[in-house]
C-alpha cells in the first residue's frame, strides 16, 4: 500500500457521507454528479471556506442553509459573459431563426442558465432578429441564488472581447446599445429582463414543466454522470415539440443517449439537433 | 501487480514538437488508452498534425466518450479534461495556471480514479502539472518528468524520475511490460 492510499480511502468515504447528508437534510441530490467534477469543485470550495477537511463542510452544510446555498454556486457551472461561444449564436442565427420565423408563437426554455449571460444572449439575439414578441424565454436553474443574481439584469461590465464575440455572433447593432453603464457594471435593458421567465427547477429529480419548440441547454450536463445525463436527455426529449431544436455544448453529444435516433443534427451546425421522431 | 490503466501526458505548449516525437515512440500494442493534455489556444486545430507520426489513432473526445486501449485522446480546446473510470469527462471551469484545459486537472482525476493503476508523464517548462503529478504519484502511480530545465516535476512527495526523449522508451516498455505469473512446482 503506497503512503497515500489510505487518505484517499477516506477522503472519498467523507464526500460520500456529506453528499448522503446533503441529500437526505436538503433533498439535493449530488450523488449523480460527475465524479471527478464534483471532487474538483469540492476541493476548491474547501480551500476558498478554510476548512481542513469534508467532514467540516458536512457539519457546516447539515445545520446551515446559506453554507448551502454557498456550496450549490460553487458546483454550478456558468458561462461568465455575454455571447461566450460566438459560433453557436451564428449558427443559432442562420440556421434555427429562419424556421423560428414561420411559426405563429416560440416557447423557449434554457435549462441551467446560471446567473443568466447566454440567457440574454440569447434574448438580444432574438430581439434582433424581430422575434421578441412572439417568444417566450423560460430560463431555468437549480441554484436559487443564481437565478436571483439573474434577475437584476445586472452584469459586470462587458469589455472588448464580449463585444468582439457578439459582432462574431452576427451583432447587429452595438452590444453597448442593450446596457447602461453605472460604474464597473451593465444595466441590462428592462425590456430584454422583463420578458424572460426565471425559474427554479432541478434538472437531476424535476420534471418536464411545458412542451418547448427550442431547448437550450449547453455544457450543463457535464456535470453529470452517465445514468443521470442519460436520463436527463429523456426528459429533455419528452419537452420538446417534434420538429422542436436541442442545442448542446460544443463537446456534447447524444450518442450514447437512448434518443439518438429521434434527433438530426444540422449540417454545418456545432451541436444543434433537431427531434424528427 | 496491478497492470496499467491509463497514461496520462501533459504538455505546455512549448513542448508541442517533443509531443509528436513522443506520440511516435507510442507502441501499436500499448494495452491502456492514452489521455493527452496540451496547453493550447482556443481555436487550434490539432489534432490531425499531432497524430503524423503516432502508430495509434489521436482523438479530440466529447464529454462521456469511452476510453478505449490504444487511442490517443487529446483534451479538445477551451475544455479541461478529466478522467472517470473508463470514460471521459469534460468541464468549462474557469482556466487554471491561465489555460484551459490545464494539466493539473487532469493529473489529479487520474489521481482520484485510476490511482495505482495510471501511469504519468509531464513535460517540463511550466508550473502547472507538477501539483497533479505529485498527488498521483502519492496515490500510488508511477510517473516520471520529460525536459531538461528544473521547473515542473518537482513534487513534495520526493524523488520523480527524470526522462529524456532517448529514454522514455524505454519507460514506456516497462510500463507495458506485464510479467507472467510464476508457475509453482
Amino acid at each position: 500500500m503506497s503512503p497515500g492510499s489510505p487518505g484517499a480511502e477516506l477522503e472519498s468515504i467523507e464526500v460520500d457521507l456529506l453528499l448522503e447528508g446533503v441529500a437526505r437534510q436538503w433533498g439535493f441530490d449530488l450523488r449523480s454528479q460527475a465524479r471527478p467534477l464534483l471532487l474538483r469543485r469540492l476541493r476548491r470550495h474547501l480551500r476558498e471556506e478554510r476548512l481542513e477537511s469534508f467532514s467540516e463542510l458536512q457539519a457546516r452544510v447539515l445545520h446551515d442553509g446559506e453554507a448551502l446555498e454557498g456550496l450549490l454556486r460553487t458546483l454550478s457551472c456558468t458561462p461568465p459573459s455575454l455571447f461566450s461561444d460566438a459560433a453557436f449564436f451564428r449558427d443559432f442565427r442562420t440556421k434555427v431563426v429562419p424556421v423560428l420565423r414561420t411559426w405563429p408563437s416560440v416557447r423557449v426554455w434554457h435549462a441551467g442558465c446560471g446567473t443568466g449571460e447566454d440567457t440574454y444572449s440569447l434574448a438580444i439575439l432574438l430581439q434582433e432578429e424581430g422575434l421578441w414578441g412572439k417568444c417566450r424565454l423560460y430560463a431555468s436553474d437549480s441554484s436559487e441564488g443564481l437565478l436571483a443574481d439573474a434577475r437584476t439584469g445586472v452584469l459586470p461590465l462587458p469589455g472588448e472581447d464580449d463585444a468582439r464575440r457578439y459582432a462574431e455572433g452576427g451583432g447587429k447593432a452595438a452590444l453597448g446599445d442593450y446596457y447602461t453603464r453605472d460604474g464597473n457594471w451593465a444595466l441590462l435593458q428592462p425590456k430584454l429582463r422583463d420578458g424572460i421567465f426565471f425559474t427554479q427547477h432541478h434538472l437531476a429529480t424535476d420534471g418536464s414543466f411545458n412542451e418547448f419548440h427550442v431547448i437550450v441547454c449547453r455544457d450543463t450536463l457535464l456535470t453529470f454522470n452517465r445514468t443521470l445525463h442519460n436520463r436527463v436527455h429523456g426528459r429533455l426529449f419528452e419537452s420538446l415539440a417534434r420538429f422542436g431544436f436541442l442545442c448542446l455544448g460544443r463537446k456534447e453529444s447524444l450518442a450514447r443517449t437512448p434518443h439518438v435516433a429521434a434527433y438530426e443534427e444540422l449540417e454545418g451546425t456545432g451541436r444543434i439537433f433537431r427531434r424528427v421522431a | 501487480m496491478s497492470s496499467m490503466g491509463l497514461l496520462v501526458v501533459g504538455a505546455p505548449r512549448a513542448a508541442a514538437a517533443d509531443v509528436e516525437a513522443l506520440l511516435a515512440l507510442l507502441p501499436r500494442e500499448l494495452p491502456a488508452p492514452v489521455v493527452l493534455v496540451l496547453h493550447r489556444g482556443p481555436h487550434d486545430a490539432l489534432a490531425a498534425p499531432l497524430g503524423r507520426r503516432c502508430a495509434l489513432p489521436v482523438v479530440e473526445p466529447d464529454d462521456k466518450d469511452d476510453l478505449v486501449p490504444g487511442r490517443v485522446y487529446l483534451a479538445p480546446a477551451g475544455y479541461h479534461l478529466l478522467v472517470d473510470k473508463g470514460c471521459v469527462s469534460l468541464s468549462v471551469e474557469p482556466p487554471e495556471h491561465g489555460h484551459r484545459p490545464c494539466l493539473d486537472a487532469v493529473f489529479e482525476s487520474a489521481a482520484d480514479s485510476y490511482g495505482p493503476r495510471a501511469a504519468g508523464l509531464l513535460f517540463t517548462g511550466h508550473e502547472d502539472g507538477a501539483a497533479g503529478l505529485a498527488m498521483l504519484q502519492s496515490r500510488g502511480g508511477r510517473v516520471a518528468v520529460l525536459g531538461e530545465d528544473g521547473e515542473g516535476g518537482e513534487g513534495q512527495e520526493g524523488e520523480v524520475e527524470r526522462l529524456s526523449l532517448g529514454t522514455v522508451g524505454a519507460w514506456l516498455a516497462r510500463l507495458a511490460y506485464v510479467p507472467r505469473a510464476k508457475v509453482l512446482p
